[in-house]
């Protein structure tokens, strides 16, 4: 597309553009400029951003070939617009940081002062920089085309990845005034396709022009069929962890590593994948949600991995709900545990459903967005509530569970260093918790927690046994490591452990809300234990020496912008309803206030319109000439008669003659004592009251006549307009 | 508006000027036929003491409308001032050729024998309408002795001035074509015209009617209009007196002179004292028109043949008429605009 503009732009370099051309394309770039500037700076910065850039192409514009500026060298012209910013920065700086003009004008006055300073001489400089190469070479408007699309990707980049409230300038401007700002984003697309349209049309080829218009037009209609077929882009994600995906039920190409799956690119952490309601009020004492999706519980001969055998982890869903699910297992101890009600909508497709720790029951929820969500499940689960008395004292493992079962729970890699080293944390503790499981992995947990360093860094992926690398070695991983270290570990005292896989997010982050967002930051894997009568219970290492900040900001508009769409679109709208309630300036509102307008306008100009046809009657005789005329002219000029520029009246007169012959005599009546053209002396004419009367019916009867002579000459259609015309007055001259 | 048109008959001597116009131009277009614009123009020109240069082909009836503005011209010279009696033709015709010498205009002081003393012969240039054709192909010299004729109304031979008539009125022709062997007249000489007309093809009809009518208009004995001297004379004085020519008329004038100059496709502009001529001829016109009162029309109709050879266009520009257009443009309707705004000049 940018060669093709490029190509075709009709200005060869160093021309001056044509005024329309060069006002639409300062506009442009002005606008690219106030994008850029809107999240760097404030209102009045980015509206001097904005006026700096269109005055400067403007001014460039208008410089003739000729010009003196055009005579010096385009680096020393670059120079010295970048002498004249900087020196523009230091007395912005000045400004904002002198107490002098704080003192006088007040610290905010002054801070906008040195904000509007500095955008303004850059944006200037941008603009006389772009203008001044398109000029002067012919590859010279490709960096100002960039520019242009720059601004616009610049500011729906940030929105990709789900991040739907960003950028926060449009998402914060939208909410407030409870629009959608996808709409926004839209419009802002319909303006980027206008942009390019009009510098297409300022194409002197008129040949290539239709082909480029149907390019355009066949782009448009691809995206909206995109959006249509495909729904809205998702967002794509590094999975660590084999959370994402296609649903697969049993999970066949579930032979890979999870050591090494993916990348940890941390570009996309913050991509939200799913957002959760709460139904029932909830805060675990943990002080994180954990939501399991999977685990890795039975040993394939070199790791951990999903279980083939149907009777272990009964209490797993691995199909998304068609009709409701019930959890085949049991979950015990249901005195010890509330029942929370959690409603899940999937931003990303997902292998299996999660849901919070431990799950019962999974219903498929109504899809209130089906463009944005791609599942949504409500499920019931029973949350642990345990008290550490609850967890001490426990057997491990289920009397019920078969010999087979408690092998597969207890199997591990055949590396004695488990079990010795496993011995060696235990060998510490007091006497009466020798022997409790619970006491044991906590122990187990405790050590991992003092001595594991946190790093994303995955140098263990390719050893035999990744855990062992980790355990006996460096003792650097992350979740995975962790996790399947302290299940090994676990194991190796007896204790039945699997691998627990799905998300844990912070509670912090539900900011007190109903809604949680997970985002892929949020994906883990811990180990866990289970307990007679309790069930499965995480005891999941945190290691306090960590290499990498893995906090996020939280995401509470997002999270609620999304848990609002998740509720239903009608809750939706009521929350736009209700955030533009308050505002003034709703679209209702700016609509209503703009019809309110239209109507005072129309009416001022009705008014105008009456006021100029009756004020001759009671105006004096030395004002007839000149207020008769003008009636005269505004009944011409409802009819949609009027003088052209430069024409003098005597040509309009005569060019009106075959139509209206008696405004010949107007005109010259008019002009003859008209002062300054005809014969009236300095002072106008003095006229005795009975002259004036005698006037004044003169001139309403040429008035009329006139009228009768347009009734005749012109078509009924233009009669009806010349009724209903409300302002006449703004063409007739 | 009858007070208007009180203020109208008032003056007499304007309605008497706008016949002696009527009548001369009813004259010429007896002669010639399908030129009325022409015509009305060359009257005009007569009126306001100027002088045409009329572009054209040969036998487009330049000489006869010439003639027929000569013969349509009495001389009703009153023989008190007759102190050179010189009898002045009504009608000379000057065909200019590169060996014409300026005796041949002016004429020359001729020995007398029986008196033994020198007298002077009145060359063609002693006439109330002097055709000058071909003005193009003599040589400078002649050139400036005809064109001191027109600027100053005298003649000076020999260190002896003669005085033309004060009617005198040249009609000079140039062919726009040939131009081999010629001088063509600087831009200062030609500001002596005060139009010039570039004439084309009459029409069909015009044509035809005159092929119709050359019989008649032969017959040197019928019975023609005539307009006294005196007549003309008084006429222009007149029109001088009783033809208004408001401000806003004059600034829009001013204006659009300025406006020529300012204008990039203009290399020299027309000077001040084409505007100075030009106010003569726009009281003329008005005249002619039954106003006493000038107005926009007479601008229009005659700046274009006012200015076409006092301003000199840019290298490529060649349509003067569009350059004009575009710099009346802005005055005449700053002037339009000014009829429909109060005046408070009362107050001063």
């Amino acid at each position: 597309m940018i060669e093709i503009t490029q190509h075709n732009r009709g200005l060869t370099p160093g021309s001056q553009p044509r005024a329309q051309q060069s006002v639409i394309r300062a506009l442009i770039l002005a606008i690219a400029c106030w994008v850029l500037s809107t999240p760097l700076t404030t209102v009045a910065g980015s509206a001097a951003a904005f006026s700096g850039c269109l005055l400067a192409c403007l001014w460039l514009d208008r410089q003739h070939a000729g010009a003196r500026l055009f005579r010096l060298r385009s680096p020393l012209i670059v120079l010295i617009i970048a002498i004249t910013l900087a020196v523009g920065a230091a007395v912005a700086n000045w400004l904002t940081g002198t107490s002098l003009i704080a003192q006088t004008v007040g610290a905010m006055a002054s801070y906008q002062l040195g904000q509007m300073l500095f955008w303004v001489l850059l944006a200037a400089g941008i603009g006389l920089t772009l203008r001044l190469l398109a000029r002067r070479h012919s590859w010279g408007s490709i960096p100002e085309l960039l520019f242009v699309a720059s601004a616009f990707v610049i500011t729906l980049a940030a929105h990709q990845r789900g991040m739907i409230d960003r950028p926060y300038f449009i998402g914060d401007f939208a909410l407030i005034r409870g629009i959608d700002p996808s709409s926004i984003l839209m419009a802002i697309g319909v303006i980027a396709v206008l942009a390019l349209a009009v510098l297409l049309m300022m194409e002197n080829n008129h040949k290539r022009l239709p082909y480029h218009f149907s390019v355009l037009a066949v782009l448009c209609f691809s995206l909206l069929a995109y959006v249509q077929f495909f729904g809205m882009p998702t967002p794509s994600l590094t999975d660590d962890l084999g959370l994402t995906g296609q649903s697969a039920a049993g999970g066949g190409s579930q032979s890979d590593n999870p050591f090494r799956d993916g990348e940890n690119d941390a570009s996309d952490r913050e991509a939200p994948v799913a957002i959760v309601l709460f139904r029932d009020d909830y805060e675990p004492d943990s002080g994180a949600y954990y939501f399991r999706e999977s685990a890795y519980s039975q040993f394939n001969g070199t790791l951990l991995w999903t279980a083939e055998d149907d009777s272990l982890d009964q209490d797993l869903v691995s199909e998304f709900p068609a009709s409701p699910i019930e959890v085949s297992d049991q979950v015990p101890a249901p005195d010890k545990r509330r029942s929370v009600t959690t409603t899940i909508g999937l931003l990303t497709p997902h292998r299996s459903p999660f849901g919070l720790d431990a799950p019962v029951r999974f219903e498929r929820a109504p899809n209130p967005n089906s463009l944005r969500f791609r599942q949504t499940y409500t499920v019931e689960s029973l949350v642990p509530e345990f008290s550490f008395p609850d967890l001490i004292g426990r057997q491990a493992g289920s009397p019920d569970w078969t010999v087979a079962q408690w092998t597969e729970y207890l199997e591990m890699p055949d590396d004695p260093r488990y079990g010795e080293f496993a011995n060696e944390l235990i060998a510490n503790l007091r006497a009466e918790f020798a022997e409790d499981p619970y006491a044991k992995a906590l122990a187990v947990k405790d050590w991992l927690d003092t001595n594991g360093i946190y790093s994303l860094a995955n140098e263990h992926a390719y050893a035999t046994d990744p855990a062992a690398s980790f355990l006996f070695g460096d003792m650097t991983g992350y979740c995975i490591h962790f996790a399947y270290a302290a299940t090994y570990l676990y194991r190796s005292l007896g204790i039945p452990a699997r691998v627990g896989v799905g998300y844990s997010v912070p509670s912090a982050n539900r900011a007190g809300g109903s809604a949680l967002l997970i985002q892929a930051v949020h994906g883990h894997a811990w180990p866990e234990i289970y307990l007679q009568d309790l069930g499965w219970v995480i005891v999941d290492p945190t290691p306090a020496q960590t290499l990498v900040d893995m906090s996020t900001d939280p995401q509470d508009s997002l999270q609620q912008m999304l848990a609002d769409m998740l509720r239903d679109d009608a809750a939706f709208e009521a929350f736009l309803q209700d955030q533009a309630g308050d505002s003034r300036w709703s679209l209702v509102n700016i609509t209503r206030g703009i019809a309110l307008l239209l109507t005072a306008l129309l009416l001022a100009a009705y008014l105008i319109r009456f006021y100029r046809t009756q004020v001759p009657a009671w105006a004096s005789a030395q004002n007839q000439y000149r207020l008769q005329y003008r009636a005269a002219l505004d009944t011409l000029a409802s009819y949609g008669i009027a003088r052209r520029h430069g024409e003098s009246r005597e040509a309009f007169a005569r060019r009106l003659a075959p139509a209206a012959p008696v405004f010949g005599v107007l005109t010259e009546d008019h002009l003859r004592v008209a002062p300054g053209y005809g014969l009236a002396p300095a002072g106008g004419w003095q006229i005795s009251d009975q002259d004036a009367l005698a006037s004044r019916q003169y001139w309403q009867q040429l008035r009329k006549q006139l009228q009768l002579e347009l009734t005749r000459s012109q078509p009924q259609w233009r009669r009806f307009i010349a009724v209903l015309h409300p302002a006449p007055w703004l063409t007739s001259r | 508006m009858q007070v208007m048109e009180a203020e109208a008959s008032t003056t007499p001597d304007l309605s008497e000027a706008s016949n002696v116009l009527q009548r001369l131009a009813g004259a010429v277009r007896a002669q010639v036929i399908g030129r009325d614009q022409v015509i009305e123009l060359t009257v005009i020109a007569l009126l306001a003491d100027g002088h045409v240069l009329l572009e054209d082909f040969p036998g487009s009836g330049k000489t006869t409308l010439a003639k027929a503005l000569g013969e349509a011209i009495v001389d009703d010279h009153s023989p008190s001032d007759a102190t050179d009696a010189v009898p002045i033709a009504a009608f000379r015709r000057i065909q200019f050729t590169p060996d014409l010498l300026p005796s041949d205009v002016t004429g020359s002081p001729v020995f007398d024998t029986n008196s033994n003393t020198f007298h002077f012969r009145h060359g063609p240039i002693f006439a109330h309408v002097v055709l000058a054709d071909e003005i193009n192909r003599t040589s400078p010299k002649v050139q400036s002795a005809m064109l001191e004729a027109m600027g100053e109304k005298q003649v000076t031979v020999d260190n002896i001035t003669y005085p033309l008539d004060p009617l005198f009125f040249v009609i000079a022709t140039q062919n726009p074509l040939d131009l081999v062997g010629t001088y063509p007249l600087p831009t200062p000489q030609l500001d002596r015209f005060l139009f010039k007309i570039t004439m084309s093809h009459i029409d069909r009809d015009a044509e035809l009617a005159v092929l119709d009518t050359w019989q008649q208009r032969r017959d040197p004995a019928a019975d023609r209009i005539r307009v006294g001297r005196n007549e003309i004379l008084s006429a222009r004085k007149s029109i001088d007196q009783h033809v208004y020519i408001a401000d806003g008329i004059k600034s829009t004038l001013v204006d659009i002179s300025r406006a020529l100059r300012a204008d990039e496709r203009v290399v020299q502009g027309n000077s001040t004292r084409s505007l100075v001529l030009i106010l003569p001829a726009l009281q003329v016109l008005a005249a002619l028109r039954g106003r006493n009162y000038v107005n926009a029309d007479d601008l229009e109709m005659l700046l274009p043949h006012v200015l076409t050879h006092r301003v000199e266009l840019a290298p490529g520009v060649s349509d003067f008429g569009k350059v004009l257009r575009d710099c009346m443009r802005e005055p005449l309707e700053q002037l339009a605009r000014s009829t429909l705004k109060t005046h408070h000049s009362s107050d001063k």
